[in-house]
C-alpha cells in the first residue's frame, strides 16, 4: 500500500517531522494506516475515521492565497489515511447539514506553518488538526481567533479543554506503560517509576515537558489533585534523579520502537501506542490508566482563515457530534472529546477509551491553561520556561 | 590574459552568480535579518549566547562532539587511505568499492543499524557477554558514546576521499630516496611522507568538522535525547516553540563559526592549496 510506505518514511524522520503536541494527531493517522494494513480493521471504518480526522476525499494542496471557491472550507490534519477518515466522519456530515464542501488537506499543520501564513497574510487553511502545546504556543503568538462558545458546545467537552483558542478535538492520555516480562510487579503508579532499586532498567520519557512535569510531580509525592500549580524547579529535579536511565522519545513511532528493542522496561508514552504495543506483544507490553495525563487533541482556527469565522466555528460544532466521534476511535483508538460518547463506546473497547468514567476518575486531567500562566521568568510563559529547563536537564 | 577574454569569462559565470544571489545570498541573508529583528529589532537574540545556560551546554556539546568525531575520524581516515595507496590495484578498487557503499547508504539506515548493534540486548552487548567479558549489559548507544561512533562512520568516506587523492600524488620515490640516505622507515615517514600528505590531511580535518557542526540525524537519534547539538536545538526554535529569532540567531552563529574556524586555519595553510585552486 503506498500510502503506509509514505507513512513508514515519514517514521523513520522522526526527528525532522516532529512537530511538537500536533504529533499526536499525525500518530493516530499512523496507527490507523498499520491496523488496516494488517487488517485489524476494514477499508470502510478506516476511511470513516479519516474523515472525521479532517482528512477529505481528496487531498489538495494549496497554493498560498490562490482563489477559493464559494462556500468551501479547508481542515487540515497529518494527511495519509487521515485525510479519508476526516472527510467521512467529520466532513460529509457538515457537507450534508451546511451545505459546504468540506476539503481535507493533508499536508500538516505544524505551528511554523501556521504562524508563516498569517504573517504573511496568505491563509489558506480554516480549521487546522494541532495539539495543546501548539495552541498555547500559537496563541502567545497571536495567530489564531478565538473559540467562539456560542456557537461551539462547551457541556460537549471537558470543561478543562475548552480553551480560548483551542478546543477538543479527541482525548489521548500519557500513560505509564510497561513491560511484563522485564519488571518484577506491576508498577502503581509514577513512584515505582522512579523506583530504580525495585523497577531496574531504562526508562523513556519525552522529549518536551509536557505531559512528563505532571508524571514528576506525582513521583515527588504530590496527589493528582495536587498536581497543579507545577513546580518547574521541582519537578525537573525528579527527572535528574533518574536522568542517566532515561531515554527520551521524540515520535509516537519512537517510543514504541524503544519498547520493542527491549531498550527500555517502561516508559510515560501515548496510551494508543500503549496498546499497539499490547496487541503486537500479547499483552507482554501493557499500560495502567492509574496517575495517566488525559490531554486532548485540539481544533485551532488561524486568524483571517479564507471560510469565516463562523462556518469554522460551525465545523467545529458539527464535529462534536459523539457519533462522529466514535468513527475516530473505532479506527484510531484516540478517545471522543464528548462524553456523550462514552456509553456508546463497545463494551470490549472500552478498556482502551481514556474518556470511560471509571478510566477518567484515576486519571489527571491536564491543565493547559497553566501553561500558558507567565512563569515570572524573563517574560516566559510556564510553557516555555519548562521547555528549557527540562532540554537542559535532559542534555546535562 | 587579455582583458577581453576575461569579460568573456564573466558573462559565462553570471548567470551562476546571479543564481547564487537570488536563491542563496537573498535567503541568507534574510535569516540574518529575522535574528535581529525577532521579536524586538536589537541584538537580544544573540546576548542568549551569553546570558542563557541552556545554549552554552548545547554550544560546548556540538563543539566536543565535533571535535573528538574529527580527530578519530581524520586518524582513521589517514589509515584506510594510506593501506589504499599502498596496495595493489586489485585490493585498492575494492576497497575503493567498500568505502563508498558506506558513503551510498541512508544516514538513517546506518544510525538505526548502531541501534541495533549497540543496544543492550544488541549483537556487541549479547557477544561480551556470552563470551563472559561483561556481567551487565554496557550503555553503548541513546548517548554521547553512540552519537560519536555514529557520526565518526557517517564521516570516514569524507576524510578518506580527499586524503587518499592528495596521497596518490605522492611520489613513493621520495620516502625509497630518504631510505637510501639511511632513513628509519619512522623516520622515512615522519619527515617525508607524513608533510607531502598535509595538505589532505587538513582539507579531511576541515571537511569533516564544518559537516559535523551541522549535524542533525544522528545525534538526534544515537543520542536518546541525550545529546542535543546546535541543529536539533535550532528545529525545536523553528517548529515547537516558534523563536524564529532565537532559531536564525543560532544558525547565523553556527555559520559565523564555521567562517572562524577557516579564517583561523588560514592563518596557518595555504587554503587556496588545500582545495586544490592553486
Amino acid at each position: 500500500m503506498t500510502l503506509t510506505k509514505t507513512l513508514y518514511e515519514k517514521d523513520l524522520y522522526p526527528e525532522i517531522e516532529d512537530a511538537g503536541d500536533s504529533d499526536f494527531a499525525r500518530d493516530c493517522v499512523e496507527i490507523a494506516a498499520q491496523r488496516l494494513e494488517k487488517g485489524q480493521i476494514d477499508r470502510r471504518t478506516f476511511l470513516q475515521a479519516m474523515a472525521i480526522l479532517g482528512a477529505g476525499t481528496s487531498v489538495m494542496t494549496l497554493g498560498g492565497g490562490s482563489a477559493k471557491a464559494a462556500g468551501e472550507i479547508v481542515i487540515v490534519n497529518w494527511g495519509g489515511p487521515a485525510v479519508e477518515a476526516y472527510q467521512k466522519a467529520f466532513g460529509d456530515p457538515f457537507e450534508k447539514s451546511n451545505g459546504t464542501k468540506v476539503v481535507i488537506d493533508g499536508t500538516g499543520p505544524l505551528g511554523s506553518k501556521i504562524k508563516a501564513m498569517v504573517d504573511a497574510g496568505a491563509v489558506t487553511w480554516d480549521v487546522c488538526d494541532t495539539g495543546t502545546g501548539t495552541t498555547l504556543v500559537l496563541q502567545k503568538q497571536g495567530v489564531l481567533q478565538p473559540i467562539d462558545y456560542s456557537v461551539v458546545d462547551k457541556s460537549k467537552m471537558q470543561q478543562q479543554f475548552a480553551y480560548e483558542y483551542g478546543c477538543a478535538n479527541y482525548m489521548f492520555s500519557f500513560a505509564l506503560t510497561y513491560n511484563k516480562k522485564s519488571v518484577p510487579s506491576e508498577p502503581t503508579g509514577w513512584k515505582d517509576f522512579w523506583d530504580l532499586e525495585k523497577f531496574p532498567g531504562n526508562r523513556t520519557l519525552r522529549k518536551q515537558p509536557n505531559g512528563m512535569l505532571e508524571a514528576c510531580m506525582m513521583a515527588a509525592g504530590r496527589s493528582p489533585k495536587e498536581v497543579y500549580p507545577i513546580d518547574i524547579d521541582l519537578a525537573v529535579s525528579k527527572l535528574k534523579e533518574i536522568k542517566d536511565y532515561v531515554i527520551a522519545w521524540g515520535s509516537g513511532s519512537q517510543s514504541q520502537e524503544l519498547f520493542r528493542t527491549g531498550e527500555v522496561v517502561m516508559g510515560n508514552i501515548w496510551h494508543t501506542r500503549a496498546n499497539l504495543l499490547n496487541q503486537e506483544t500479547n499483552g507482554d507490553v501493557t499500560w495502567t490508566w492509574k496517575d495517566g495525563i488525559v490531554t486532548a487533541g485540539m481544533w485551532n482556527v488561524p486568524k483571517n482563515n479564507p471560510a469565516g469565522t463562523e462556518t469554522a466555528m460551525k465545523f467545529i460544532a458539527s464535529a462534536q457530534d459523539p457519533e462522529q466521534q466514535l468513527v475516530l476511535f473505532n479506527a484510531m483508538g484516540n478517545g471522543p472529546a464528548n462524553p456523550a460518547a462514552a456509553n456508546m463506546v463497545p463494551a470490549d473497547k472500552k478498556y482502551i477509551d481514556p474518556g470511560q468514567p471509571e478510566n477518567l476518575a484515576v486519571q489527571v486531567l491536564q491543565n493547559g491553561p497553566w501553561y500558558e500562566e507567565d512563569s515570572g521568568v524573563r517574560n516566559l510563559t510556564n510553557d516555555e520556561l519548562s521547555r528549557e529547563k527540562w532540554l537542559d536537564a535532559l542534555s546535562s | 590574459m587579455h582583458a577581453s577574454l576575461r569579460r568573456v569569462y564573466w558573462w559565462l559565470i553570471a548567470p551562476a552568480v546571479l543564481l547564487m544571489l537570488v536563491f542563496y545570498i537573498y535567503p541568507l541573508i534574510q535569516v540574518l535579518w529575522i535574528s535581529v529583528t525577532d521579536p524586538v529589532p536589537g541584538f537580544g537574540n544573540y546576548s542568549e549566547l551569553i546570558d542563557r545556560s541552556l545554549i552554552h551546554r548545547i554550544w560546548m556539546t556540538t563543539v566536543r562532539v565535533c571535535v573528538i568525531t574529527t580527530a578519530i575520524t581524520v586518524v582513521c581516515g589517514y589509515i584506510v587511505a594510506y593501506a589504499m595507496a599502498q596496495v595493489g590495484e586489485r585490493q585498492r578498487t575494492w576497497m575503493m568499492f567498500c568505502v563508498l557503499l558506506t558513503f551510498w547508504l541512508s544516514v538513517l539506515i546506518r544510525a538505526f543499524a548502531w541501534v541495533m548493534l549497540l543496544r543492550t540486548q544488541g549483537l556487541i552487548n549479547t557477544g561480551l557477554q556470552e563470551l563472559g567479558i561483561i556481567d551487565q549489559p554496557l550503555q553503548l548507544v541513546r548517548n554521547e558514546f553512540g552519537v560519536i561512533v555514529g557520526m565518526v562512520h557517517f564521516m570516514l568516506p569524507l576524510a578518506v576521499l580527499p586524503i587518499y587523492s592528495n596521497m596518490t600524488g605522492i611520489q613513493d620515490r621520495l620516502v625509497s630516496a630518504a631510505r637510501g640516505l639511511g632513513a628509519s622507515p619512522w623516520v622515512a615517514f615522519k619527515d617525508v611522507y607524513l608533510p607531502l600528505s598535509k595538505p589532505g590531511l587538513i582539507s579531511a580535518t576541515i571537511l569533516v568538522f564544518v559537516f559535523s557542526l551541522g549535524f542533525f540525524i544522528t545525534p538526534a537519534l544515537l543520542g536518546g535525547g541525550k545529546v542535543v547539538m546546535i541543529s536539533e536545538y535550532i528545529q525545536v526554535s523553528f517548529e515547537e516553540t516558534l523563536r524564529w529569532g532565537q532559531a536564525t540567531m543560532l544558525a547565523s552563529t553556527l555559520l559565523f563559526s564555521v567562517f572562524l574556524s577557516l579564517a583561523l586555519v588560514a592563518r596557518f595553510v595555504d587554503l587556496k592549496k588545500v582545495f586544490g585552486a592553486r
